[in-house]
């Protein structure tokens, strides 16, 4: 197979997972919640708490409340992309079919993902027209840059995410917990500044971080030009890492298929 | 007095096995997971957030709010799970087949989980302690153990109501989740319930919890027993109610799916 036709097969793989996600997903109230509801609690709360605080507050929770719901989704349905097929008796086939595996996964993630981007869409509507704040974005095309990059890091992450989970099922015990650990570390609504000093190169791995910075920065328009720039080349470094982690990652859930055929086991 | 014991015998042992059941896969890191780690992450967000905008001093307010979510954390998934489990688990046409007092069975379920509960409050307000500083030395013990063993019931109540929706849908997981974030914006556990517009505070007043975060406040701040006895009297009449008003529907539920079969119909 030339590389021409590998990607075209690729394309057609991704284009084919990311259909039946969105299917599947639109149809699981979960998922809605995920998206709509709690992205919209945290924003109202945050809204109120932050009132007298920040500048520009409606923008930052918009923001900070939006990429709640990106990573609640990206964990969920992410962390559950293998795990899910698992349970769905689907997994051996898939890992015997001629499509690469990771292939089938990223189309997925895209579709949760672009799903899950619905929350700051949301978070605005709610912001802007029914707690008639003002919304607006300082700097419209590095905001849009910043998303660009956030969709694909967020597809490496859930590149990790899903092979650890059905990989070590204690990641998957504390998914729960995850969730607001990376609100935390990341600063969606507060600035890690406040956390202690030790956990700063944990943000600094992760990221949701750099994306959080880079879309804060590029919506109120509080960060200079270089630092979104500068939060661009680490979204981008560490999507690199992250995609090359999942390669080995994958291999083993791969061999575990194959060889040890002891995938199906929970 | 034979059918009086039998009927204790009911409602310890349908709480032990259902509990059993939910967390069949308990092990101490999936306990630690679900009832410290992810409540403990929980309550840094909004701490961190309230710190953020309104300084340190004021972390008692959110900490004690979000250490007494804790009780809905288990009142509201733990009991939801256990009651809507049984559809899952197809336990329901036996449970419904047996001869049992239903009162105690229905109430049993909630059991355990209250007292999980309340262990989780204490474990919240004792991260609370070593985290963020947090005195208790005014606190009465007796009484803050009293409003914890209310508040924790009433919760229950209201996620044995939901519970019983979990038994005629499908969507256990959006239910909830949707009411335990309802509560986490309406109980006032982390904003000042006076500061919120005159609807979301009526809402408030129909709810368990937010009685039972007042009067924690209260409590800790060095208030006697007396001064929230009418607090946890009416914290104890809004469990009561929702707890029966879920009964109501699980008698009717038995009668209607037995009526037209539709015990395991998704």
């Amino acid at each position: 197979m030339t590389g021409w036709q590998k990607i075209t097969r690729n394309v057609r793989v991704i284009s084919m997972a990311f259909e039946i996600e969105m299917r599947q997903s639109f149809t699981d109230a979960f998922v809605l919640f995920g998206i709509i509801v709690q992205p919209m609690i945290v924003a109202f709360m945050a809204l109120w708490m932050l009132r007298d605080q920040v500048a520009d507050y409606a923008i930052f929770v918009v923001v900070g409340s939006g990429m709640t719901g990106l990573w609640t989704t990206l964990l969920f349905q992410g962390g559950n992309s293998i795990t899910g097929e698992r349970w769905t008796g689907t997994l051996e086939p898939l890992a015997c079919a001629p499509a690469p595996l990771r292939v089938v996964v990223t189309g997925k993630l895209l579709a949760d993902i672009t799903q899950s981007l619905f929350s700051i869409i949301f978070c605005y509507a709610f912001i802007s027209i029914l707690m008639g704040l003002p919304v607006t974005i300082a700097k419209p095309w590095l905001f849009a840059g910043s998303i660009v990059l956030t969709i694909i890091a967020f597809i490496a992450f859930g590149m990790i995410i899903g092979p650890l989970f059905i990989l070590n099922p204690d990641f998957q015990r504390f998914q729960n917990g995850l969730e607001f650990v990376v609100y935390v570390l990341s600063g969606f609504l507060f600035p890690i500044a406040l956390l202690p000093m030790w956990t700063t190169p944990l943000s600094y791995i992760l990221t949701p971080y750099w994306a959080a910075r880079a879309l804060h920065a590029a919506s109120s328009g509080s960060g200079s030009n270089e630092e979104i720039f500068f939060c661009w080349g680490m979204l981008v470094l560490f999507s690199v890492l992250y995609f090359f982690l999942s390669k080995y990652l994958f291999r083993v859930v791969l061999r575990k298929a194959r060889e040890d055929a002891t995938l199906n086991m929970q | 007095m034979e059918k009086i014991k039998l009927n204790i015998k009911i409602f310890f042992e349908g709480a032990y096995l259902s509990y059993v059941g939910l967390f069949r896969w308990l092990r101490p890191a999936t306990y630690f997971a679900t009832l410290v780690f992810s409540p403990l992450t929980q309550m840094l967000f909004f701490v961190l957030i309230g710190t953020y905008a309104d300084g340190s001093s004021h972390a008692y307010f959110y900490v004690i709010g979000n250490a007494l979510m804790n009780a809905a954390m288990s009142g509201i998934y733990g009991v939801t799970m256990s009651i809507g489990g049984e559809r899952w688990s197809g336990t329901l046409p036996y449970l419904f087949g047996a001869p049992a007092n239903r009162m105690s069975l229905f109430i049993g379920r909630a059991f355990m989980h209250i007292l999980n509960g309340m262990v989780g409050v204490v474990t919240g307000l004792l991260w609370g302690w070593l985290l963020f500083n947090m005195d208790y030395s005014a606190t009465s013990p007796w009484a803050l153990f009293l409003t914890i063993l209310v508040t924790t019931f009433s919760t229950a109540g209201l996620g044995l109501l939901m519970g019983c929706i979990g038994l005629i849908t499908r969507n256990v997981m959006f239910v909830n989740n949707t009411v335990y974030f309802i509560l986490l914006l309406f109980s006032g556990a982390n904003l000042e319930l006076s500061s919120l517009p005159v609807w979301m505070q009526v809402v408030s007043k129909f709810l368990p919890l937010t009685r039972g975060i007042a009067s924690a406040r209260l409590i800790i701040a060095g208030h006697s027993l007396a001064e929230v006895g009418s607090l946890l009297l009416e914290e104890l009449a809004i469990g009561t109610f929702y707890a029966l008003l879920g009964y109501t529907l699980f008698r009717w539920f038995e009668f209607v799916a037995k009526k037209r079969g539709t015990l395991e119909v998704f």
